[in-house]
């Protein structure tokens, strides 16, 4: 714990993302305290400019926007950390596979590999979405389906490496199961990378949301941060602060994601830290 | 090489059909039988059935439905668009235009951007600057494009009023010639410059790593032993190894940009398949949305291979294998 907290001050990048990522969970846990007005309720004040009854104003249909974004945060931190385990819990399985087993296996799963690196898998959870309905489980779902091809990538290099280990070689020669080498080795041995490349995977998995929620496919139940700059659209003259305050949140949540990622990979590979 | 070439079209080859199979798939997966989900309605007429059963034989067992599928997509026929009544094939040729425009242009200017800036601040690595452009880079990266394209709107065509706010050419002009090529011109700005803005980092940090991690190769403090300079070091060694990863990413980022171009077109009503995008969810449009999918797949595919291609040839290890 101690080192943990040693290196996360010693890399400036992890400290800002920490405690930002900190601050939004804390901003989600505390939301109904938080939050000065119900954010389903809607008003009397339309369209009104940031006051100091509604601290960053009310959209179109008088709901406050500040609550809004601050109920908004259980959202995006939801749907963006579920679908990045997915991810990451699909790509380690079919990287660590296909690393450590090699051959005809190896070669079909990188050439799926490929495949998804190309296509464009937006537009195929867009085709979801719009044909399955958008609960947030179905985002979710089909997020995490769709963006496991970096960390299998990953998991596929670090298996290649760690087979050749003595203590693999020692395992083996022992007589363990090559699922048991996998899961009590490999796996745990390589999965560094993983996790923060699962750190950046949960930013681009809150942009996705985001960008599912302004098409009008996000949850319709939920507030989500996307959905709020879909509705500030219409009053983008008239009512920018809609739509710039509910990106910014965007923004600044996506950065810190980033930060943490960047960070965790500059302390955890001594190559990068050379450069820093 | 023409072994590396072949093996980039097979995999070209098999991502279309992966989205082929994969749109086929949803078709019979999703919630509502296929006869509806084609037709449109949610219980077709008899005669709507019959013909729909005729021409995609749903009758039939799945792979031999497959099949027929394939067949139609072979002769060019994505099937017809539930809220226009049009082939899809027809209204996406007429909106392939724009977005071609809009993407390839972003690609290039992105590319060009973004390994400059990145071969720059790699050479001055470790210095304020490139500190500050790794946040910028940051920064821009973290945005989605559809808010950073209405910020520019509010920004430029709202308060300032120096370019236009949406579409592709002035509707009142009636511009022909150069005039309409400059018209095209104006309305492209935006657009491009937020695709651009958000798809550059990923050029910058692919290139200044990769300049980075050449510079420090053996290799090339043995050529500062020698007393080669700097510059002729850069110029005739760590430039053209380092630019390799570029080519190689660019494929991918041109997916990525692909997707990005949807939304932006959305929000500054560009007349590509983007916006017809919008409408045709709303409208529940499957076979469109299918068409659309499937011909973003072909196009990112194809431009893929063609920067694999370029790419062989300049790497002189597999030029030469």
């Amino acid at each position: 714990m101690k080192r943990a907290l040693s290196a996360i001050n010693g890399n400036i990048q992890l400290k800002i993302g920490t405690i930002l990522i900190a601050l939004l969970v804390l901003v989600a846990l505390l939301a109904p305290l938080l939050a000065t007005h119900d954010p389903y309720v809607l008003g009397d004040e339309l369209t009104a400019p940031p006051g100091a009854k509604h601290l960053l104003g009310t959209d179109g249909l008088g709901r406050d926007v500040y609550s809004m974004l601050v109920y908004g945060a259980r959202t995006s931190l939801l749907i963006g950390i579920v679908a990045a385990v997915i991810s990451g819990v699909i790509g380690t399985l079919l990287g660590g596979i296909a690393g450590f087993y090699r051959g005809s296996v190896d070669r079909t799963l990188t050439e799926v590999n490929n495949i998804f690196l190309i296509m464009p898998t937006f537009f195929l959870i867009l085709l979801v979405v719009a044909m399955f309905g958008s609960s947030m489980l179905n985002v979710m779902l089909i997020i995490g389906l769709t963006s496991w091809v970096g960390n299998a990538r990953l998991m596929r290099a670090q298996a290649m490496s760690l087979r050749e280990r003595t203590f693999v070689l020692g395992a083996v020669a022992i007589g363990e199961s090559k699922r048991q080498i996998l899961f009590k080795h490999i796996i745990p041995n390589g999965i560094f990378p993983i996790i923060a490349n699962t750190t950046m995977n949960i930013s681009g998995a809150i942009l996705t949301e985001a960008s599912l929620s302004f098409l009008g496919l996000g949850d319709p139940n939920v507030i989500s941060w996307g959905q709020i700059v879909f509705n500030g659209r219409s009053y983008l003259t008239s009512g920018w602060w809609i739509s710039t305050f509910s990106g910014l949140t965007i923004v600044v949540t996506v950065l810190a994601f980033y930060m943490i990622g960047d960070g965790l990979n500059r302390v955890l590979s001594p190559k990068l830290r050379n450069n820093n | 090489m023409g072994r590396y070439i072949g093996k980039r079209i097979l995999t070209g080859a098999l991502t279309v059909l992966a989205a082929i199979v994969l749109s086929f798939l949803l078709i019979h997966l999703a919630p509502g039988d296929p006869a509806s989900i084609l037709s449109g309605m949610d219980s077709p007429s008899p005669e709507m059935e019959e013909a729909l059963r005729v021409k995609y034989g749903l009758d039939q067992p799945l792979l031999s439905q497959l099949w027929t599928y394939l067949k139609n997509l072979a002769q060019g026929d994505l099937g017809e668009s539930i809220s226009n009544s049009r082939p899809v094939a027809e209204l996406i040729a007429e909106r392939l235009g724009p977005t071609l425009l809009l993407s390839l242009t972003t690609a290039v200017l992105s590319l060009l951007l973004g390994t400059a800036l990145g071969i720059y601040c790699a050479r001055r690595a470790g210095s304020k600057l490139d500190a500050a452009m790794n946040g910028v880079s940051y920064l821009f990266d973290s945005m989605p494009g559809f808010w950073l394209g209405m910020m520019l709107i509010l920004i430029f065509a709202s308060s300032l009023k120096i370019l236009p706010t949406a579409g592709m050419v002035d509707l009142r002009g009636g511009y022909t010639g150069f005039a309409h090529y400059m018209d095209v011109l104006k309305h492209l700005v935006l657009p491009g410059l937020t695709l651009t803005l958000i798809s550059t980092p990923y050029f910058f940090r692919i290139a200044r790593s990769s300049v980075i991690q050449v510079m420090s190769e053996d290799f090339i403090t043995t050529l500062r032993a020698t007393g080669m300079s700097e510059s002729r070091i850069f110029n005739k060694y760590v430039f053209k190894n380092a630019i390799l990863p570029t080519v190689t990413v660019f494929g991918i980022t041109l997916a990525y940009i692909f997707t990005g171009v949807a939304v932006i077109e959305i929000v500054f009503s560009w007349p590509g398949m983007g916006s017809f995008m919008l409408k045709a969810i709303g409208n529940r449009d499957y076979p469109l949305l299918m068409g659309i999918y499937l011909i973003l797949s072909i196009s990112v595919a194809v431009c893929m291979i063609v920067v694999d291609v370029i790419y062989a040839f300049i790497d002189p290890r597999i030029r030469y294998s």
